[in-house]
């Protein structure tokens, strides 16, 4: 099948290859960024450096996740099966950041903390997080017939956004081990040198041009998916 | 082919509410009730029980720090404190690079007969501040490439 006969986001192929190209060259500069420009730590030495992998990855899973509830909600209100394209793909890659952020944080969390994992709130609401977007997964593989996975999909689509908070909230808790949050702040400007910051940022910027890169190319595919169920 | 649309609108705001109604039971009950570590002050008014493994928390006393070339001796001794109450940790294994004194450590163990508190693992916390060292200055952990 062409690409051609994709009903709807006819704009994606065209732009793809383009944000594909700006999200290597921008991985590009924020891991030269994060390497070699960004200073070290005044605690931590170079080990924090892993920092600019694994926020940028968190915030995108947040925001994949996010993106999960409104095309859950999309597809619940108008019957639009390009929202059930939006969800699937959305979830697939908040589980794939999620599990590189979960990793990234225990290679983080061995050098400093002294342990590779340890069930402390902000790890434990995470984990969950993580298992309950494969079971998303999981459930959208026991019915092939589209509308009822699509509806019963979105029902925990949006159920389960609401660990996202959560895990945000979780080291506001007493006595958790995660330290608190540095760039979003209550009352305060972020916690690091603006040098950090601007890496932090760019690397952000890097992230969510992968995201988008992801979420075109698998968005196109499940279109491609869904024209095939339908005609055959 | 498709359901009626108004059973899914149906299913919408019920799905809104169950995930509004778990996100609140969640905030308030796991709050108070996930304790990932007890401070000194909760272990003592809770009643020590000794050989009962828990976690204790607090800021390693200043001053109160074996030597770094202790570290992995299995006799490491520091007090964790949190203001109010001192407790001497006797730790075994594995230091953390990053256990300094006056910043946060978690301990897990159990409180031994002479009231000292015997930690098998001990975890070292860190703020959420990132900045670079002063001039001239070395990073207190040096871990990573060179």
């Amino acid at each position: 099948m062409t690409e051609t006969t994709i009903p709807r986001g006819n704009t994606l192929p065209r732009i793809r290859p383009w944000l594909g190209i700006a999200a290597a060259a921008s991985f590009v500069v924020a891991s030269v960024m994060a390497l070699f420009w960004a200073p070290t730590d005044a605690v931590q030495g170079n080990v924090y450096r892993i920092l600019y992998v694994h926020v940028p990855l968190a915030w995108l899973a947040y925001l994949a996740f996010v993106v999960v509830f409104l095309a859950s909600v999309g597809w619940l209100w108008t019957k639009n099966p390009l929202f059930d394209a939006i969800a699937v793909a959305s979830a697939e890659i908040g589980v794939l950041f999620t599990g590189l952020f979960l990793v990234a944080g225990s290679i983080w969390a061995k050098p400093t903390w002294g342990v590779w994992w340890t069930w402390e709130p902000r790890l434990v609401t995470t984990a969950i997080m993580f298992v309950m977007y494969v079971g998303y997964l999981l459930l959208r593989g026991l019915s092939t017939d589209f509308s009822r996975r699509a509806t019963r999909a979105a029902v925990f689509g949006i159920i389960a956004v609401i660990d996202v908070p959560i895990v945000h909230l979780s080291v506001l808790w007493a006595n958790s081990l995660h330290q608190l949050p540095t760039v979003l702040r209550a009352g305060g400007a972020p916690a690091l040198d603006s040098s950090m910051l601007l890496t932090l940022m760019v690397s952000l910027g890097a992230y969510t041009l992968i995201y988008a890169y992801l979420m075109t190319s698998r968005i196109s595919l499940e279109l491609a998916r869904q024209v095939r169920l339908w005609t055959t | 082919m498709l359901d009626r649309v108004g059973a899914r609108r149906v299913l919408l705001i019920a799905a809104l509410a169950v995930a509004v109604l778990v996100g609140a039971v969640a905030a308030t009950n796991l709050q108070d009730q996930a304790v990932y570590y007890l401070t000194p002050s909760e272990a003592k008014a809770q009643g020590i029980v000794i050989g009962r493994t828990v976690r204790l928390g607090g800021l390693v006393k200043t001053g109160s720090m074996s030597s770094a070339d202790l570290r992995g001796a299995n006799d490491f001794r520091f007090v964790i404190t949190d203001g109010t109450v001192d407790v001497q940790i006797v730790a075994t294994g594995a230091i953390p690079g990053l256990l300094r004194e006056d910043a946060g450590a978690v301990v897990e163990g159990a409180f031994v007969d002479d009231g000292t508190f015997h930690a098998t693992q001990v975890i070292a916390k860190h703020d959420e501040v990132y900045k670079a060292p002063p001039a001239g200055a070395t990073p207190a952990h040096r871990t990573g490439f060179p």
